[in-house]
């Protein structure tokens, strides 16, 4: 999320390059060059549509031509058989596109990374003989003369197309800015740096997912109809073919994926360029063109793999990580979990209960009969050696899972098989074996995301993190992007991520894992914090060392059962926990040095 | 002043003398070139098509200027402006729109070959009252009102109406009798759908007296030809009207007819367009499955066309002269000899000319079947359909008989 300041000086920049190109339409003598211009500005809104999903949301499409078609179709057959004018039909291509968006995620969202991008490209290459087999095969907008014309979107004067396709841009790039700035960008973000930590932090990944890409068919689709009204002849090739989702694709990927202006220097570089390659080559060394547009392509993408804009702002030095925060905060506390306000009264009683819950992957039993009741208040920990299911019961817990059988109740209301947004909704925490940071973003929006669950508003979720990490001792790095952190650090931050919204219940997974002795003194005094603060605590461990001085509770997994379970000190000492840790040999000797 | 004299020197014969005695000053006053203009893919899946557009046109150009250029215009020569339209309408129109804008003096043009272009480039040339000659078939060209556009083939729909009445005129006059059943292989895409439309449901087959006996659609590409032919081997039509797009489709039921023993003419093989009749489709299908067969064309080399055929084929090293290269050589005629008409390099008294046109005898009129002749929608007036035939490796121009270049085969069923 950008400060207010870097969002005022973006709202100028756009100003300033409407106010730009208005002065080059005006300078352009030649309708040719007034039309390239018009068509660079909305090929410029098909990319920055597509940079809605693609480049905040991280889901890469190949088939964004689906949308740009049906906005063209929209405004062309509109006018043909409903005699409707484009100034009427090119606002309801944002209906259109939205529609579509919806249609095509909810199946497609099923899927991931490249299975997603491959199976976007579909949708256009399967309008191409639908609209043939209709009969659209050439649509040609009528011809207006005199009054009509206005009235149809038909100027004489082409810098009149400039402004309109100009309007859409700015449009585009405010409703970007907006989302860049928004929770809804926020959430793209951590979808597109790691989707299922976003998850379990309390985003609720198809719907934003959904929304983005509604939102970038509505911006495509906007586009395409004004296309229609510039090109006035359709053709499912030229709209729905594999050069327009290309295209959306190949400017952003110039410019700079997931940034606002990407799309834009891409369109203003590549759009000209391959067009007067075609107007210089095209009848003089036919298909030289497309070589040397390829070949400037490649060359961009070897010197500046993340595109141009990001290119151009690291040379700047703009784009390094901020400075940090104005006051100096001590090096970390000893105990830096700051106790809250009010603590939780712990109300006694069972704040989650698993009853006979049991899953498999395929022939092995991951789970298996698991009965399970966490007292509310209590620090309960669960261990097991490598295997046993431990990291298993809590993706069953927290919704990545949906158990075979059984059921899980939180707080007495059944939560078995929600989706890990709806869980953490509920106020059940987590954090992950292997941290699963947002590493592009700051620790501060890390946690920021964590936040948005419990707040209301933006600025509440971000004194929320505030204070989240001001109860970890980690404001000092605030400001830290993710990416560089320690692997304390990490935890800590993702303990502050997973604590932002309140929990009522934690569940810490392997937490202490990797950590050195100097640092765990840390992290044990922040997880004794959380339970003096009244949250529930449900903590993975395999190392039992630690573990057995820390909770108050304790149960034993091995091989998907629970084997055993009580005070820590007794449970060490059981034969069968022996045996599934250490093997048989050692139970017999335990029993001959107890008797 | 000059116009006034180069106008009447056309028109009346005692003026042509007034025009010789005031030619040094046209000469001076007019000499320098006149601009016309061709549109066509010439990068993209239709390059060729272009090229071949382009070998007719070189021809043509120069066969204009060595022939003293424009005489009306005090031998003024034709130049002509290239421009390729690429592979979608949106680089079609930017070509067009840039000619438009930095070629402010065309006088007219031609192009661009595949419809969809043609449309968007003349959306353009409308607008800057460009006149514009297209081979394209679509009815939709000329259905928009447009005044500056003029079709020299005939369309889609009047091809689609004319192949099959013209196919049994074919018939009757080979061999004396008239086919009565016919058979339909056709692929459903659009246009083999538009083509038969009239003919399965607007009662064009019952109007022709033909019972339809084998009615066969597939969805390209097709994997497998067998059950398409065996019903036309067990239902014997006189004749098989064989729709494919796509060439590969085309090869696999030759391929099957002559492994049925139905080829070579066997059941005489009718089909429709330009691609029919392509070396491309020589190199892919082979001179002998192709053999027999019929297809129906707006432009094909006519009698008359001998020695430019021989021409076309030593200068450019094609194996046969096809629709594509005639028109491209046609159309620049037809606009030279506009400008000889007009008098004036000016857009709009070109068009004026062409409009008024009703050219049979010229190099112009010697590319296309029937008179230059335009109706108020730009479309042409009693243009016969032409039917060629492949025979030993060429398609050559059989129907109608006047314009044969050589006697069709229609062998009768057995």
């Amino acid at each position: 999320m950008r400060t207010r300041a870097e969002a005022n000086r973006q709202r100028w920049a756009i100003a300033g390059v409407a106010i730009a190109v208005l002065l080059l339409s005006l300078v352009l003598q030649s309708a040719y060059f007034e039309q390239v211009l018009a068509e660079v500005l909305l090929w410029a809104v098909l990319s920055l549509g597509w940079n809605i999903l693609c480049g905040y949301g991280g889901y890469s499409s190949f088939g964004h031509a689906v949308f740009w078609g049906l906005g063209a179709y929209t405004v062309g057959l509109a006018m043909i058989d409903l005699n409707l004018t484009p100034w009427v039909s090119i606002p309801f291509c944002a209906v259109v596109g939205a529609v579509a968006g919806a249609l095509i995620g909810y199946p497609t969202f099923r899927l991931r990374g490249h299975y997603f991008g491959l199976a976007m490209l579909a949708y256009p290459l399967a309008m191409l003989p639908i609209f043939n087999w209709l009969g659209y095969q050439e649509l040609a907008l009528p011809m207006k003369r005199g009054e009509a014309a206005i009235a149809y979107m038909q100027f004489d004067d082409p810098r009149i197309y400039v402004v309109l396709a100009l309007a859409l841009m700015v449009g585009a790039l405010a409703i970007s800015l907006w989302v860049e700035n928004s929770r809804f960008g926020m959430a793209l973000t951590a979808i597109k740096q790691n989707e299922p930590a976003a998850e379990a932090a309390g985003i609720d990944t198809w719907k934003w997912k959904m929304l983005a890409l509604m939102l970038s068919g509505a911006m495509s689709s906007v586009a395409g109809g004004l296309y229609a009204v510039l090109l006035l002849v359709l053709t499912p090739d030229t709209l729905f073919g594999i050069l327009a989702s290309a295209q959306a694709l190949i400017l952003a990927l110039f410019g700079g994926v997931g940034s606002l202006w990407g799309p834009v220097i891409g369109a203003f570089v590549l759009v000209p360029l391959a067009e007067g390659l075609n107007a210089q080559l095209g009848n003089v060394l036919p298909g030289i063109q497309g070589v040397v547009y390829g070949v400037a392509i490649i060359a961009i993408i070897l010197l500046a793999p993340e595109g141009v804009y990001w290119r151009v702002l690291d040379r700047l030095g703009r784009g390094k990580k901020p400075a940090p925060r104005g006051e100096t905060v001590p090096a970390v506390p000893a105990a830096p979990v700051i106790a809250l306000p009010h603590p939780r009264e712990a109300a006694g009683g069972d704040l989650l209960v698993l009853k006979n819950v049991g899953i498999a992957f395929g022939g092995l039993r991951a789970l298996d009969q698991i009965d399970l009741a966490v007292p509310e208040g209590s620090l309960y920990g669960i261990i097991g050696p490598n295997g046993a299911g431990k990291t298993t019961l809590f993706n069953v817990i927290n919704g990545f899972l949906t158990p075979g059988s059984g059921s899980i109740t939180f707080d007495g209301e059944a939560i078995t098989g929600m989706r890990p947004s709806r869980v953490c909704r509920r106020g059940i925490g987590r954090t992950f074996q292997v941290v699963r940071s947002f590493s592009r973003m700051s620790v501060l929006e890390n946690v920021i995301v964590g936040a948005y669950v419990g707040a209301p508003d933006d600025t509440a979720a971000r004194n929320m993190a505030l204070a989240a990490l001001d109860r970890v001792g980690l404001s000092a790095r605030a400001d830290a992007i993710a990416g560089g952190l320690t692997t304390r650090e990490l935890r800590l931050m993702e303990l502050a991520r997973a604590l932002a919204p309140n929990p009522r219940l934690m569940l810490l997974d392997e937490t202490l894992a990797g950590l050195g002795h100097d640092d765990l003194d840390g992290i044990l005094g922040a997880i004794r914090q959380l339970r003096a603060d009244g949250i529930t605590v449900l903590i993975i461990e395999h190392t039992m060392q630690a573990m057995v001085n820390l909770v108050d509770h304790f149960t034993v997994l091995d091989h998907g059962r629970l084997i055993a379970g009580g005070k820590p000190h007794d449970v060490v000492r059981d034969p069968r926990v022996i045996e599934a840790y250490l093997g048989k040999k050692w139970v017999e000797r335990v029993a001959a040095t107890a008797n | 002043m000059t116009h006034n004299i180069t106008r009447r020197s056309v028109t009346g014969g005692l003026a042509t003398a007034i025009g010789a005695l005031a030619a040094p000053a046209i000469v001076r006053a007019q000499a320098k070139s006149v601009k016309i203009a061709m549109i066509a893919p010439m990068s993209g899946p239709w390059a060729r098509q272009g090229q071949l557009l382009k070998m007719g046109s070189d021809l043509a150009m120069a066969d204009i200027n060595d022939g003293g250029g424009i005489k009306s215009l005090g031998g003024a020569k034709l130049e002509i402006i290239y421009a390729d339209a690429g592979d979608t309408t949106e680089k079609a129109k930017n070509a067009a729109q840039r000619l438009v804008s930095d070629q402010p003096d065309l006088v007219g043009g031609f192009g661009s070959w595949l419809s969809s272009f043609t449309l968007a480039v003349t959306e353009v040339t409308e607008r800057a009252s460009i006149p514009w000659l297209t081979l394209s078939y679509s009815d939709a060209i000329t259905d928009r009102g447009f005044k500056f556009i003029f079709q020299t083939s005939p369309t889609a729909a009047q091809q689609a109406e004319k192949t099959l009445p013209t196919a049994l005129d074919l018939a009757q006059s080979t061999t004396g009798k008239k086919p009565k059943t016919i058979g339909i292989i056709m692929d459903n895409t659009a246009s083999p759908i538009a083509f038969a439309k009239p003919l399965k449901e607007g009662g064009g087959l019952d109007k022709l007296g033909l019972k339809l006996i084998v009615d066969e659609i597939f969805t390209p590409p097709l994997s497998d030809a067998t059950p398409l032919v065996s019903k036309v081997r067990s239902a014997k039509p006189d004749f098989l009207l064989l729709l494919t797009s796509a060439m590969p489709d085309c090869k696999l039921v030759l391929e099957k007819l002559d492994e049925f023993g139905l080829a070579h003419g066997k059941i005489p093989l009718v089909s429709n367009g330009a691609p029919f009749g392509s070396p491309e489709l020589l190199k892919t299908v082979g001179a002998d499955l192709l053999d027999g067969l019929l297809f129906s064309v707006a432009n094909w080399p006519m009698k008359g066309q001998e020695k430019f055929i021989e021409r076309f084929k030593k200068k450019t090293g094609e194996a046969f002269l096809t629709q594509d290269a005639l028109c491209g050589y046609g159309h620049p005629q037809i606009l030279a000899a506009a400008l000889e008409a007009a008098g004036a390099p000016d857009k709009a008294k070109v068009a004026d000319a062409i409009r008024k046109m009703n050219l049979t005898t010229g190099p112009a009129a010697q590319c296309f079947p029937g008179p230059i002749k335009f109706d108020d929608k730009g479309r042409r007036e009693n243009v016969p359909i032409i039917f060629a035939q492949w025979q030993k490796g060429v398609p050559v121009t059989v129907f109608p008989t006047d314009l044969a270049l050589a006697k069709p085969v229609w062998p009768s069923a057995a």
